[in-house]
């Protein structure tokens, strides 16, 4: 799994960028199956990747868009969708988005947990400026 | 003690309901959705074949394929 960077001139936005890629790697620890993940702020801007491909994030997004359509007029909190190949979950939570593809036959719930912690330890970061477990 | 042709029948019919199981938990776990989950509480499977659900299974189908 590559990281994908997202570096961009602003020093809050790369700091931000950069604990949430350490918490996308600790995600990957925590989830053996883990293909791929990315993490999109509020209006869908895309924050931090680990994925093989390019086109992951934009794709990523396309989902994102796609749900947020698929859920009329209620807030979408998550997702999971299942293919015969493998799954795809999607979280939200502080203001932030976390799309991640993992094997088939993962622990749903468990899987979700994980990334409900991951982006609210992220959103903590970014308002004391530390996340606990992404940020130094 | 059963007739020898009994325990024959019981025999394989207990295979073929372990089949039957088999294949019923394969189709199970074989089977494609997709689930969404709303800040109110209510979660809703998309029914397949619907415009939204086939928009959203194939993004997610993309993302698969890209790894």
């Amino acid at each position: 799994m590559a990281d994908v960077s997202t570096e961009t001139g602003d020093p809050g936005e790369n700091s931000l960028a950069a604990a949430a890629d350490r918490v996308l790697d600790n995600l990957a620890e925590l989830e053996p199956e883990l293909v791929g993940a990315a993490i999109f702020g509020p209006e869908g801007e895309r924050i931090a990747v680990k994925a093989d491909s390019e086109r992951w994030p934009s794709v990523a997004a396309e989902l994102l868009a796609a749900l947020e359509a698929g859920s009329g007029d209620e807030d979408l909190d998550s997702a999971h969708v299942a293919r015969a190949d493998g799954e795809v979950f999607v979280v939200k939570e502080s203001g932030l988005s976390l799309v991640a593809v993992t094997g088939r036959f993962v622990l749903a719930s468990l899987t979700s947990y994980d990334m409900r912690m991951a982006l609210r330890d992220l959103g903590r970061g970014k308002t004391t400026g530390r996340a606990e477990n992404g940020g130094d | 003690m059963l007739k020898p042709h009994r325990v024959v029948l019981e025999k394989v019919s207990s295979y073929t309901e372990e089949a039957a199981a088999f294949m019923r938990r394969r189709r199970h776990h074989r089977r494609e959705f997709v689930r969404i989950r709303f800040r109110s509480g209510a979660e809703a499977d998309l029914p397949v074949g619907t415009p939204e659900a086939d928009r959203i299974a194939e993004a997610a189908g993309r993302l698969i394929e890209l790894g």
